[in-house]
């Protein structure tokens, strides 16, 4: 064998191009750089995958080869990343897919809502009429400070500071509320089921309990103008639950998780777009609704925000000739 | 598990990385390889529910420590002006609403995957493809968490995690994610040679496997800190079977093991 004695140790050969490919990665330039720096990238991460399994042939420092592939791993994320977050796309989430999610979900919508209704109605009727039952079902010094808040009618109006702070407590419980809803429903839909039965029952008893006391006309003035958005909104979430809990029973065919995954962007649109409703709905809930303005404009506004929502929800990102 | 890996979907929006993982399959290991589109594998580590809680813990305390600090700003705001207004109020909420729901996703979006707690420890959110996670899925995984924390501690998402070959909460099942370590490596150049002898009557093709050029290389790698009586006694481990493989007689475990790495590094 005549090879001279230079060295032939791929590690020494080939440093020169991994610190190059390192430093284009360290520097972010193969996701925001120059088309020449992105193309020499290119270039050299197919070298440094070609060292990679050649490296692996060889007899190699075992730090040379997780150094290798430490590199390799990075260079794919950055080449194979995501284009990041486009707001176009969001809005045509919320505004097209959001709805068309909601009406391909039409069963999970109908067990949605009876689940939030039927317990509502119940608890309503019942509290309304006994207060015995309600105060088994809430603390009754919290019925009662509700019953004093409303006994008062609205005409003077709560102050701007108060509003804010309200404004901030509707947007962390409320959106709270509803993302949990949602959530637990990869306990095979139950979760979704437990919640929106929980706050069906406890909004019933409230108002019911409230109704009991004399104040019934004050509340639903109350509630009139964020009730449609807010009360949709959360039967959006629990139905988006229960469609992951039913992806996740009913496979049709293919692996549990794979049925998830098919069905998480719509799962998806339906969770923002609820969210995007219970924001708007606790702008309503803390500025519009404690107002001094008159019942009957509250009441057609209110009116007019459940046509809207009922409108958006059955038409919106229809496109001509579409069935759904 | 097996079967999971040969029914990956391309991610959501047809996405262009090709890239199909396995999790050693069948192996108690804890590694996931990824096979690019370029036909190289490249393995990563997987983070188990450990270092994942540490991870966990530290952004907690961040996420506290940064309320703490907000609260009093503003508290010691409105003493000095001698009001306190609800519009301060009502910023800590939706501040505490954005730290539950939002400080995940806005760390996965703006460092790739890492939260401050996960970089703090070398973690990182990554598809199960190998490719950083898109904002849908950073959205799904820490909305499930939701789940995952249930009933207390994140009791649920820690058995899940027990019972998973990849060590995935909820969150990461529904989101198709899972959590690695990433260490920041640097390239540490081995220019150390041992002096070796070439050794007499090898084959022109020495068919040696994976691991044992590995183990060759660890090997040379010690040797220049082991005794010679140590390193002899080291490398007769290995070196009855490649004197009969081939078909060598005399020859010092030693040199053996030293000559035969200096000729595969040599082809």
């Amino acid at each position: 064998m005549t090879v001279p004695s230079q060295p032939t140790d791929i590690s020494e050969r080939r440093e020169a191009a991994w610190k190059e490919l390192d430093q284009l990665l360290l520097a972010g330039r193969l996701r925001r750089g120059t088309a020449s720096e992105i193309s020499r990238g290119a270039t050299l991460y197919r070298q440094v995958c070609r060292d990679l399994s050649r490296a692996s042939q060889q007899a190699l420092p075992p730090e040379v080869i997780t150094y290798l592939d430490s590199l390799v791993s990075r260079a794919h994320s950055a080449f194979y990343a995501d284009a990041g977050v486009v707001w176009r796309k969001w809005a045509t989430f919320i505004f097209s897919d959001f709805p068309r999610a909601v009406r391909r979900n039409w069963t999970g919508m109908a067990l949605s809502t009876a689940l939030f209704t039927v317990p509502l109605v119940v608890t309503l009727l019942k509290s309304a009429h006994s207060k015995t039952f309600a105060a088994q079902m809430l603390p009754i010094e919290m019925l009662e400070s509700m019953a004093e808040a409303y006994a008062g009618s609205l005409s003077d109006g709560r102050g701007p500071d108060a509003n804010a702070a309200m404004a901030g407590f509707y947007v962390y419980n409320n959106v709270g509320i509803a993302f949990r809803c949602f959530a637990s429903g990869i306990l095979f839909g139950l979760g979704s089921a437990f919640f929106l039965v929980y706050n069906g029952a406890v909004t019933g008893a409230v108002v019911g309990y409230v109704t009991g006391a004399g104040s019934g006309t004050n509340i639903l003035t109350f509630v009139c103008g964020h009730a449609p958005l807010e009360l949709t909104a959360i039967v959006i979430s629990g139905a988006a639950g229960l469609e992951l809990g039913q992806a996740l029973l009913d496979s049709q065919g293919v692996g549990r998780l794979h049925s998830v995954w098919q069905a998480r962007g719509a799962i998806l649109a339906q969770v923002m777009g609820a969210a995007v409703m219970l924001l708007l709905a606790a702008a309503v809930e803390a500025f519009w609704s404690p107002s001094a303005i008159l019942a009957e404009v509250k009441w057609s506004m209110s009116g007019v925000i459940l046509l809207s929502v009922i409108g958006f929800l059955c038409f919106g990102g229809r496109t001509r000739g579409a069935s759904r | 598990m097996a079967t999971r890996a040969a029914t990956q979907p391309l991610g959501d929006g047809g996405s262009i990385a090709s890239a199909r993982a396995t999790s050693s399959s069948g192996k108690l290991d804890t590694t996931l390889s990824i096979e690019t589109p370029e036909r190289v594998v490249f393995s990563h580590q997987l983070a188990g529910p450990a270092v994942r809680s540490a991870a966990y813990l530290l952004d907690l305390l961040i996420r506290g420590a940064f309320l703490f600090l907000v609260v009093v700003g503003l508290s010691i705001g409105s003493i000095a002006t001698g009001r306190f207004s609800g519009v301060e109020a009502g910023l800590v909420l939706v501040l505490f609403f954005g730290l539950e729901w939002g400080y995940f996703v806005l760390f996965d979006l703006l460092l790739a995957g890492r939260s401050p707690g996960k970089r703090l420890l070398g973690l990182r959110v990554i598809h199960e493809s190998g490719r950083p996670i898109t904002a849908s899925e950073s959205v799904l995984r820490n909305l499930l968490r939701a789940a995952d924390i249930l009933p207390l501690f994140y009791a649920v998402g820690l058995t899940t995690m027990c019972f998973d070959r990849t060590f995935r909460r909820l969150g990461d099942l529904v989101a198709g994610t899972v959590v690695v370590r990433e260490p920041r490596l640097r390239l540490r150049n081995q220019k150390v040679r041992v002096p070796h002898a070439d050794v007499p009557g090898l084959p022109p093709r020495l068919r040696l496997s994976r691991e044992e050029l590995a183990a060759l290389a660890l090997f040379e790698r010690r040797a220049t800190r082991l005794g010679h009586s140590r390193a002899e006694e080291l490398a007769e481990i290995l070196a009855p079977k490649l004197r009969a493989r081939y078909g060598l007689g005399k020859v010092r475990a030693v040199d053996l093991l030293l000559g035969l790495l200096a000729r595969a590094s040599r082809s």
